[in-house]
């Protein structure tokens, strides 16, 4: 009996011991989920879901599961049956929980730092080149600009303002699939992490003071193969802003007529006007911009399949991109193919490889012939008789135009071609060496190869007429790194520790190569026939990056989180005893959801603070900066000469910034409200300048470290789910950002000036702000200019201002700025059943635009034979004493176009970059069609924007290079108005 | 699990070798200040390299602007300031602040002449330091460092006669000259040294390169003629007049240089590197040829498309030039379809082409620094101011020969005129646009007399020129030989940097 009884006891224990529960998980489209982790919540009993989405998992009915898989929602779940039929859903933008690092994955509540992220939908809402363009207005403290319309043209990005003062890049350093570095395609993007603070960007150390944008290419989904194409077709229309030129009637009455008005007696002299300038040319009127610009299609195919068997996986895709340009004889396009694949080589290996090959091809302009296609004189008639373009140089005296160029003439005789190929080759193997110890190493090889073709035929006008001119030039890069890490990972009782070090090695290498040539044959652009005049240039730079790091994440409870990691990198690019630099962070967080008074919150659901603080740097200052150099570049006479190039500095170190970050993550009645709010501070030392050395020493500069930038701001987003009903939903998510930029320590200011106009680096200023002389406007006694002049006492205070009609004595003052106080977006969706509408707004507010292109369409009269821009309506002309007017007399107007702040204009704008209209098939339709889904849209983008800006349209230039100072608004390509029409399928 | 770990131990491994390579990268196309001096050919590059600063466009406030080359800017601050050359369009062109006399310490082309100066002159330095270190030197060596000896007072003198009173205004031993760089260990920070101190110096200079030229390399080079020629020019600004004529006897006196005659005088600037009568030339090979915005021709000359053609000669230079005279052959008149002369701007125009047409290049040309007329103008000059009517005259006659005036000698001075004025006459008609007038009537203290219309006049439009009377009422018509407005302020760049330096 006692054994019976024994027998029945343990049947019973076993019996519950042993039970199973068991079940299938599958997607919204019931295909299989495999390794959806199935979890009985309060015990360590769990599951993993086999190739046929099954599981089986020790638990009772009356127990619940946890289910959680990455890209869906986690779902609880109370058990009623066995086995179960359960579905996930796709996870709903909002709930995005997994967050790519770079180095690391995490979920997004377990995250101490400042990071955000953009999936796939967030993200493509219109076809582009170029993935920064897409950033603009999304993520709050990222500043957008795209400052040129040129097909295949990029964005500038900017993160947190601005951290170094020295020219060239000052983008963010973009990390593609973990790797350093690479090239992709919009289309191909899972998802983008921006990271913000140095809680993120410590990793990245060296790397990372502009910020830094992890990009996460497409893998395989479950299940069977599945196709996917997307086209989108349409018109780019140049966007010229508030440009209007004159007509050939205002450009006589309106213009040249003001050349005789006569300074006694204030009427036009017409007898002698009409003798210089028959009446007849009222009635000539080109449209040099109608004849240069024409509306240009774009169009974009993508092609991807993907699938997954237990040991493969597989994304395969192509996009063709074709963007016309506007501008006469301009475009791009570029084919891109990505093949990612992973194996399972066995329980513990797993191998990955990403492949990247794009080939891009494009025309570009002569800036000349944009600045006369805008400058070009209504009257001068570009076409012959016969309709082909007329040829003019100095000697046609009946052409108006001021240096005689007809620029259709010159488009057509010329050709500015490039083409290119990018290869990334990613290899990545994964192993797990125990259940908490894994190793990977992912090794990347780019090769990247750009071809430049310039040709002048004889035929053209210009310096080249007669011999025509050709120059081919070539550059190859080559490099590979190396990044390999052990992965550990730990858990005791309600104590998770995980971590990674990593080895990281890079090399990289530039080659150049040039040939020009003249006295070319009509008819041929082939280098080979050039005959005369021939250059030859090349070079070879490189550069070498060798960095250790290491992290560790711990936390308690999933409820007190920190974060460390340092990270130690050494660069080429630095003497040999600054050439190692160390770069720690740290970070910390508290998930408030477990507290009383959010559990038991109707409206509160979620509430995090976090914190983080650490110390980035910057090495981007080329190869050799700290080494005296002669430079072998020139030839006297057809000998080698050496000429004196570059000062040593022997103690040149690294840009470093200390950032401090403190913020708050909250969700609101339910998760329908989402609220981040940061607040940072980051200071960067050591900046690297050209400091200024006396000019009788022979050399302009020497690179030194000198003087501090700091950034402070704050970043609010705010992204609501408005209505929600089953047919309905509107959803909104906004953003601002204000950051205060000021330099510090700085020991002397100094100046950087192109064509005049002025910027000063001084301590407690911005940086890029304007100092020019100020404009007071017209003497309405004389018509003349007036600019405020300051007098000054022995000490340097100022005694008064006062206007004053002559420019010398006008001192540069401090007018403005090019940094805008703040700056952010607006997108908002509204759908009903299955059509939605998708607005995305980008604004800025608070910077200075120098509008350098009213220096010649909006000119006094100083350049006689450049057309002008049609007045704004609240400009006037001073014709008398008395006149109250904004522009002085053509007959008193001395260097009134002179560098002043009478150019600085407000750069504030509000753009509706996107507003899209899409509908959904019904799911009857296309399961006759045998698809999984199809969608049709129309997009308008950048079709308003909100200025007062009075120029070509006021995203301007934040590059300081050697032809581009920020905030100031040059001749350029203009941007497009876009119409489009999207179709996508999956099948 | 051993396979494994292999596999990582191994690729570990693999890594660090192949990634433990040293990180010094070494230029691949420039030369360490260090290793300048290790070869032979690190001199002669070197050497070469101070020359081909002269010529060369170069960066300047992180800009390639092809505006900026030291010769450019070399003809441009001194003709343009004068009364040879008129403004017949208003431009963004610093030479505009030339023109109309608006300096200020922020204009680029003087800012840039500065630079270059000093930095061919540290340049200059370098070489000097190197091979005077080195002790015993070979006989090209020795011709190497007296080129830049050479060089070094050359710069300097062209500076101080920009950036400093003349030596005749005032007291030249209390008038601020300019920085003197001899040396390149010195501080960066260095006050201005006075006119004499300048002088002296470039004195110093130009004598000891005599000392140390053996083998010329040519009249692309400094040489002991080129020196004696300098010389020669310097001791006319001192006004030691002896001096003058001594040097440049000796340049006549080598019997190396003749007189282009009035057949070759026509095609002498464009083919100056093979002609008997250069000196020195910077040497321009077609490659050098600067274009439409970097070419000294390209402001005053186009063919409608080589170049702006917006500068052109005035009436008071063309007026001198006589109906023989093979020197008119230089200026280009502008025609019409129907004849009448071309007018830009209201303003008529007259092409010059002295910096053009080198191997048929309407841009190309290598300008000459020293030929063999000017010293028979020194000379004469030299005798003018000693009294010496017959030898001032015969000199200037030497030139009149050589240039279509075999008849129109002067066997005295005409009525009305001095010798003197005789003399800047035959140098104005001589020594055009190649950078001397400025300074010849500065050195004599006469005034630069600007009544014509142009726009150098401030704020002038077309509708206010009038052809059939001079301009009148207008502000910088007329520029008195001491006007310190003359003067280039020193560059603020160097006012910032070098707190030492005072400011014009």
């Amino acid at each position: 009996m006692k054994k019976i009884l024994l027998l029945f006891l343990v049947l019973i224990i076993s019996q519950h011991l042993l039970a199973q529960v068991s079940g299938t998980i599958t997607d919204e489209d019931n295909q299989p989920l495999i390794g959806v982790s199935v979890l009985v919540p309060g015990t360590s009993t769990g599951a993993i879901t086999d190739y046929e989405g099954k599981f089986q998992v020790n638990a009772q009915i009356g127990d619940s599961l946890a289910l959680s898989y990455v890209g869906y929602e986690p779902l609880r779940i109370l058990i009623t049956q066995s086995p179960m039929q359960l579905q996930l859903k796709t996870a709903s933008v909002l709930l995005e929980n997994v967050v790519v690092l770079g180095y690391s994955s995490k979920a997004k509540t377990e995250i101490s730092s400042a990071v955000a992220v953009l999936s796939e939908d967030e993200l493509n809402d219109t076809p582009t080149s170029d993935v920064a363009t897409l950033l603009q207005g999304k993520v709050s403290g990222v500043q957008v600009i795209n400052s040129s319309g040129e097909p295949g043209s990029g964005a500038q990005v900017r993160i947190r303002g601005i951290s170094t003062i020295k020219p060239g890049n000052a983008e963010p350093l973009y990390v593609v699939d973990g790797i350093i570095g690479g090239s992709f395609d919009p289309n191909d993007v899972a998802s983008l992490t921006v990271l913000k603070d140095a809680g993120a960007t410590g990793m990245y150390g060296a790397r990372a003071n502009k910020g830094v944008i992890i990009v996460t290419t497409k893998k395989a989904k479950q299940g069977k193969p599945m196709f996917e194409i997307q086209t989108s077709y349409g018109q780019n229309i140049a966007d010229h802003g508030n440009i209007k030129m004159m007509t050939g009637q205002q450009f006589f009455d309106d213009f040249s007529a003001e050349f005789y008005r006569d300074y006694e007696t204030h009427e036009i002299d017409k007898i002698r006007f009409y003798q210089d300038y028959p009446q007849a040319l009222r009635d000539k009127n080109t449209s040099w911009i109608g004849e240069l610009f024409q509306p240009a299609p774009i169009q974009k195919y993508y092609l991807a399949a993907s699938g997954r068997t237990d040991k493969f996986g597989y994304y395969l895709s192509g996009t063709y991109y074709d963007e016309g340009g506007t501008f006469r004889k301009t475009g791009f396009n570029r084919i891109n193919l990505r093949a990612n694949t992973d194996y399972k080589l066995n329980s513990r290996v797993t191998l990955k490889n990403n492949i990247n090959v794009s080939s891009a091809k494009g025309s570009s302009y002569d800036y000349l012939d944009l600045y006369y296609s805008y400058l070009g004189v209504p009257w001068d008639n570009p076409y012959n008789e016969d309709g082909s373009p007329r040829y003019v140089d100095g000697t046609d005296r009946d052409w108006w135009s001021r240096d005689h160029i007809n620029p259709i003439h010159s488009i057509d005789n010329s050709d500015y071609n490039y083409k290119g190929v990018d290869i990334n080759y990613d290899l990545v193997l994964n192993i797990n060496i125990s259940d908490w110890l894994s190793f990977s190493t992912s090794n990347r090889l780019s090769f990247s190869t750009n071809k430049g073709h310039r040709f002048v035929s004889p035929l053209a006008a210009g310096t080249f007429h007669g011999k025509g001119y050709i120059q081919e030039s070539q550059d190859m890069w080559y490099g590979a790194i190396s990044t390999n890490l052990f992965k550990f990972q730990k858990s005791f009782g309600s104590h998770d520790i995980d971590g990674i070090i990593v080895g990281e090695f890079e090399s990289g290498q530039n080659e150049d190569l040039s040939l020009e040539g003249k006295g070319l044959p009509e008819g041929f652009d082939v280098p080979t026939v050039a005959s005369k005049e021939f250059a030859i240039g090349g070079s070879r730079d490189e550069g070498k990056f060798r960095s250790f790091i290491s992290q560790i994440n711990y936390n308690f409870d999933k409820t007190y989180f920190l974060t460390a990691s340092y990270r130690i990198d050494a660069s080429s690019n630095f003497p040999p005893k600054s050439r190692i630099a160390h770069f720690p962070s740290i970070s910390a967080s508290w998930l408030m959801n477990k507290m009383p008074f959010i559990e038991n919150s109707k409206w509160l659901t979620s509430l995090k603070l976090r914190t983080s603080f650490g110390i980035t740097g910057d090495p981007e200052i080329g190869a050799s900066r700290y080494l005296g150099l002669y430079s072998l570049n020139t030839q006297y006479g057809n000998n080698p000469a050496a000429t004196p190039y570059q000062l040593a500095n022997p103690d040149l170190t690294w840009e470093k910034t200390r950032q401090l970050n403190v913020g708050v993550d909250a969700g609101l009645l339910n998760d329908r409200i989402n609220l981040g709010f940061d607040l940072y501070n980051n200071t960067t030392t050591d900046l690297i300048v050209l400091v200024s050395q006396p000019l009788s020493q022979g050399f302009e500069f020497r690179w030194e470290n000198s003087g501090a930038v700091s950034n402070q701001g704050i970043e609010l987003n705010i992204s609501s789910v408005n209505v929600k009903t089953r047919n309905f939903e509107w959803t909104t998510s906004f953003n601002i950002a204000s950051n205060k930029n000021e330099l510090k320590d700085i020991p002397h200011p100094f100046y950087t000036t192109i064509g005049g106009i002025t910027q000063i680096y001084e301590n407690g200023r911005e940086i890029y702000t304007f100092v020019l002389p100020k404009w007071l406007g017209v003497d309405t006694e004389t018509g003349g200019p007036l600019w405020e002049k300051i007098e000054r006492d022995d000490e340097g205070n100022i005694i008064s201002r006062s206007p004053t009609s002559d420019y010398s004595e006008a001192e540069p003052q401090i007018v403005g700025k090019a940094l805008p106080d703040f700056s952010g977006g607006l997108s908002t969706s509204i759908s009903y059943k299955n059509i939605s509408l998708f607005a995305n707004f980008a604004y800025q507010y608070g910077n200075d635009i120098y509008n350098f292109t009213r220096v010649f369409m909006d000119n006094d009269g100083h350049e006689p034979y450049y057309n002008n821009m049609v007045a704004k309506d609240d400009w006037s002309r001073w014709q008398r004493p008395g006149d109250v007017a904004t522009h002085p007399s053509f007959q008193n107007n001395a260097l009134s176009k002179e560098v002043s702040s009478r150019y600085l204009e407000d750069g504030s704008f509000i753009k509706l970059r996107t507003l899209t209209l899409s509908y959904d098939l019904p799911t009857k339709l296309t399961d006759r069609m045998h698809l999984r889904g199809m969608t049709v849209g129309l997009s308008a983008n950048n079709f308003f924007t909100w200025t007062k800006f009075w120029g070509q349209d006021p995203e301007v230039t934040l590059n300081r290079l050697s032809w581009s100072m920020p905030g100031v608004s040059d001749f350029k390509y203009p941007n497009n108005k876009q119409l489009l029409v999207n179709v996508s399928l999956k099948f | 699990m051993k396979k494994i770990n292999k596999i990582i131990a191994s690729i570990f491994i693999l890594l660090w070798f192949s990634a433990c390579g040293d990180l010094d990268v070494i230029p691949q196309d420039q030369l360490t200040t260090g290793s300048i001096g290790n070869t032979a050919d690190g001199i002669i590059n070197a050497t070469n390299g101070n020359y081909a600063l002269i010529k060369d466009g170069a960066e300047f406030n992180g800009i390639v602007d092809d505006n900026n080359a030291y010769l450019r800017q070399y003809f441009q601050m001194s003709d343009f300031a004068a009364d040879d050359l008129l403004c017949g369009q208003k431009t963004e062109d610093p030479f505009y602040f030339t023109f109309t006399y608006t300096h200020s310490p922020s204009q680029s082309n003087a800012r840039f002449f500065w630079y270059i100066s000093y930095k061919i002159i540290n340049g200059a330095n370098a070489v000097i330091e190197l091979l005077e270190k080195k002790g015993e030197l070979t006989d090209a060596e020795e011709q190497l460092l007296g080129e830049n000896y050479f060089l070094r007072a050359f710069m300097h003198f062209n500076l101080v006669r920009f950036y400093a009173k003349s030596y005749n205004n005032g007291d030249p031993s209390a008038n601020l000259g300019v920085i003197l760089r001899r040396s390149t260990a010195e501080p960066s920070e260095k006050a201005r040294a006075t006119v004499q101190e300048t002088y002296d110096a470039v004195l110093e200079d130009a004598l000891t390169s005599l000392e140390h030229f053996k083998t010329s390399r040519g009249v692309a080079f400094a040489s002991t003629e080129a020196a004696w020629a300098f010389l020669s020019r310097v001791y006319l600004f001192l006004e030691d007049y002896d001096k003058s004529v001594e040097y440049a006897d000796k340049v006549i006196d080598s019997g190396k240089f003749v007189l282009e005659t009035s057949e070759s005088y026509p095609t002498y600037f464009r083919n100056a590197m093979n002609r008997s009568e250069t000196i020195w030339a910077i040497q321009h090979t077609p490659s050098d040829s600067r274009g439409k915005f970097g070419s000294i021709a390209s402001m005053m000359y186009s063919d409608g498309n080589s170049g702006w053609g917006e500068e052109f000669a005035t009436e008071g230079y063309r007026s001198l030039l006589q109906p023989d005279d093979v020197r008119r052959l230089y200026i280009d008149t502008v025609f019409t379809d129907n004849g009448d002369i071309q007018k830009k701007n209201g303003l008529d125009m007259f092409f010059v082409t002295k910096f053009s047409f080198q191997d048929g290049d309407p841009n190309l040309s290598s300008p000459v620094m020293f030929r063999l007329a000017e010293m028979y103008l020194n000379k004469a000059e030299a005798y003018a101011h000693l009294g010496n009517e017959a030898l001032a005259l015969e000199n200037v006659n030497e030139i009149r020969k050589n240039r279509g005036l075999e008849n129109q000698q002067y066997s005295s001075v005409p009525s009305g005129k001095t010798l003197l004025e005789v003399v800047l006459e035959e140098r104005r008609l001589e020594l055009a646009f190649e950078g001397h007038r400025f300074f010849d009537l500065t050195r004599n203290k006469l005034p630069i007399d600007r009544t014509y219309w142009g726009y150098h006049i401030k704020g002038l439009t077309i509708g206010q020129i009038d052809p059939n009377n001079p301009p009148e009422g207008y502000d910088n018509l007329v520029i008195e030989w001491d006007d310190p407005r003359k003067l280039y302020f020193i560059p603020i760049d160097e006012i910032i940097a070098n707190p030492l330096c005072v400011q014009n």
